[in-house]
């Protein structure tokens, strides 16, 4: 099922949950709503199950509007963080709950909860009460439940939180697959980046709110729409150094001279360079941005974007290094900021040593400082 | 219990020492001492006077030991009436007091505003002198000027004479004893009620579950185990019936002698007729009929553990 929100606004007395959200999503697909604590996205969440009333917008399911539907009438099915798994009915009981609610026969619902626990693995504990489960198999519990009263719209809470660490990769596996099986249009809360990235067609990242980007999951990584997504998105967090975009001749002359920087035009320029704070040099990227000269910017780069080629010119200083494979995770000084990249294990290095660097033009964004905007070519 | 709970018994690192034991010891030695002369000593003195044939309490003698006064009480008929008496009531009262006392505490977990108040309301009747509240209720009661009548002339029905009509007096015992237990069971199902995560509601809310399929199938199984805790609790307490009794046929059981109570019959064995041999043998009775329950349902309790 599509799902479109239009103009979605949450408030809590003064407090804005969700502002002024409009999206679309594509149906039989797995978003990731994602942000940091505060952000919304539970709110979100709720919202599009019909837990939490809207205070301003429209949701449409398909091309029907449900703003004003009670829960059980949007057709969603709901996991819970904690599960909420009846303490008091075994796991089949559990499983035929909306189904009992429903009126469907006993036969026939205790049949299709048996098909939907075969689905997500947990039927030879159909007899157990919750507590004598471990999280996982809660939580499947939870998802079948969920599922089995053949919702439009699956919505998860921040699934895997609860499960510890070998646990939740493997969970994750199992949600895509669950979800993959059933065809159903999920939403997943989650304010972990690789877990979101991993398993999600679509993520929504918001922040304070308001929503930063929503594009495939692909796309967050490759092209940020601002500082907060770039930073937000991968793992190691992308390189950030400050600085101010200047014209590479001014700077150049002023420099080779040793006099006061000579006064100069301010315009847009796009052949021009970083200099980072703390450092001298001048950063030149293969990028044609268009900034104005004298702006703070912030360059951020992906690791994996730091090349260490023989031409490569920028002087870093090796302050610390990380033995990972086949591959060295360097961390280097430039002025008075920090930058990783990962250099081939071969090629033998040392605390304190000078290392040239270069950017690849993949992996590498500019930023305006303040407001965190990107600068486009 | 769990099977997967291991329950850890607490040790402490400390030495025990004569000083060590000593310490503690003084700390509880007060309430011991009050435990023990208002607890231990007259039930064990109560068992032993129980089996004591002839008993006089003025010369504190006795003829020998035999269980004669449990011969005494049981070819009594005031006493197996007692039993057949304080049982009906224990049934009638107990289940009746439960059920509107479910149906309050949930409504008034829902009530938003105000909450305090309510409670505050439904507790008076806990802190309010039983003496007092028995002329009250006998006010109620009253057969010319009583609210309940007129009450019940508003439907065209005739005038009761609650108390001293012996065909209703148990009737009227019930009710008031159905009113002076709401108070304290609404206040525990209350604390039960909140205890149990809302999430189950919003659970099964979105299951499409309408506000009875929620009572019966998520609050009602939920609430079970304090359900169960405040059951024993007010049968316990329901067999000792006597104030009420007491205050409201003035200081008569019943109005024809007809509405005699296990404690009512020891009261009179033991108050006004000085047999303490009679009276503490129905006392031991009674103490094997309420462990009895007691015991049925700790059996039953097991089942509902559930977290």
């Amino acid at each position: 099922m599509r799902v479109k929100v239009q103009n979605l606004t949450k408030r809590f007395g003064e407090v804005t949950a969700v502002d002024n959200l409009t999206a679309e999503f594509e149906s039989g697909k797995l978003i990731a709503l994602l942000g940091p604590s505060g952000c919304g996205k539970t709110t979100m969440l709720n919202m599009l199950s019909g837990i939490l009333p809207v205070t301003e917008g429209q949701i449409f399911f398909d091309d029907k509007d449900v703003t004003d539907l009670t829960p059980d009438k949007r057709e969603v099915g709901l996991v819970f963080q904690n599960y909420a798994l009846y303490p008091h009915m075994t796991v089949l009981e559990n499983i035929c709950f909306p189904l009992k609610i429903k009126k469907v026969p006993k036969a026939e619902r205790i049949e299709k909860a048996k098909e939907f626990a075969k689905m997500v693995h947990i039927e030879e504990y159909l007899t157990r009460k919750p507590k004598e489960l471990s999280g996982g198999q809660q939580q499947r519990v939870a998802i079948a439940r969920a599922l089995v009263k053949n919702p439009k719209l699956l919505l998860l809470d921040e699934p895997l939180s609860n499960l510890d660490a070998k646990l939740r990769v493997e969970m994750r596996e199992e949600i895509r697959r669950i979800q993959r099986e059933s065809g159903v249009t999920t939403f997943f809360v989650t304010h972990d980046q690789e877990e979101a990235s991993a398993i999600s067609d679509y993520i929504m990242l918001m922040k304070l709110g308001e929503m930063q980007q929503f594009d495939k999951t692909r796309n967050l990584y490759n092209q940020p729409a601002n500082l907060f997504v770039a930073d937000f998105i991968g793992s190691p967090t992308i390189n950030q150094l400050h600085g101010i975009y200047t014209q590479p001749a001014n700077l150049f002359v002023a420099d080779f001279i040793g006099s006061p920087t000579i006064n100069q035009l301010h315009g847009i320029y796009t052949e021009g360079g970083i200099k980072v704070d703390g450092d001298n040099q001048i950063i030149k990227t293969n990028h044609k941005w268009q900034v104005e000269e004298g702006s703070r910017v912030v360059l951020a780069s992906r690791a994996e974007a730091i090349t260490f080629n023989d031409k490569d010119d920028i002087k870093t200083k090796v302050v610390e290094y990380y033995l990972s494979g086949k591959d060295t995770l360097v961390n280097l000084k430039i002025g008075s900021y920090n930058l990783r990249g990962y250099i081939d294990a071969t090629k033998a290095i040392k605390i304190g040593d000078n290392l040239n660097i270069g950017f690849k033009k993949e992996g590498v964004f500019l930023f305006d400082e303040l407001t965190g905007e990107r600068y486009y070519e | 219990m769990s099977k997967f709970k291991k329950v850890k018994k607490y040790k402490s690192d400390e030495k025990v020492t004569i000083k060590t034991f000593l310490k503690p010891t003084i700390y509880l030695l007060p309430f011991m001492l009050g435990i023990f002369v208002f607890t231990v000593y007259p039930f064990f003195n109560a068992v032993a006077i129980s089996f004591k044939e002839d008993y006089k309490v003025i010369s504190d003698t006795f003829s020998g030991w035999g269980l004669g006064n449990y011969q005494k009480v049981f070819s009594d008929p005031t006493f197996i009436k007692a039993i057949i008496n304080t049982t009906q009531y224990v049934l009638v009262v107990v289940s009746i007091s439960l059920v509107i006392s479910i149906l309050i505490a949930v409504m008034l977990n829902s009530v938003e505003k105000l909450q305090w108040l309510f409670q505050t309301a439904y507790f008076m009747p806990m802190v309010t002198s039983s003496a007092a509240i028995g002329l009250v209720w006998r006010w109620l009661f009253n057969y010319d000027y009583g609210i309940l009548n007129y009450l019940l002339s508003l439907f065209n029905v005739d005038a009761i004479n609650f108390l001293n009509n012996p065909q209703y007096s148990m009737i009227s015992l019930c009710i008031y004893g159905v009113w002076s237990m709401l108070p304290f069971t609404i206040i525990l199902l209350l604390a039960g009620l909140q205890n149990i995560d809302p999430q189950y509601y919003t659970a099964a809310k979105v299951d499409g579950a309408k506000t009875v399929d929620i009572f019966f199938n998520i609050t009602v199984p939920l609430l079970a185990p304090t359900i169960g805790l405040v059951a024993i609790v007010n049968i316990i307490s329901s067999f000792k019936v006597f104030d009420a009794l007491y205050m409201l046929f003035g200081g008569k059981p019943g109005p024809a002698y007809n509405l005699y109570t296990v404690i009512f019959y020891l009261y009179e064995q033991f108050y006004t007729k000085l047999k303490l041999g009679y009276a503490a043998a129905s006392a031991i009775v009674l103490f094997v009929i309420i462990l009895l329950f007691t015991m049925v349902q700790n059996r039953i309790q097991k089942k509902y553990d559930y977290y």
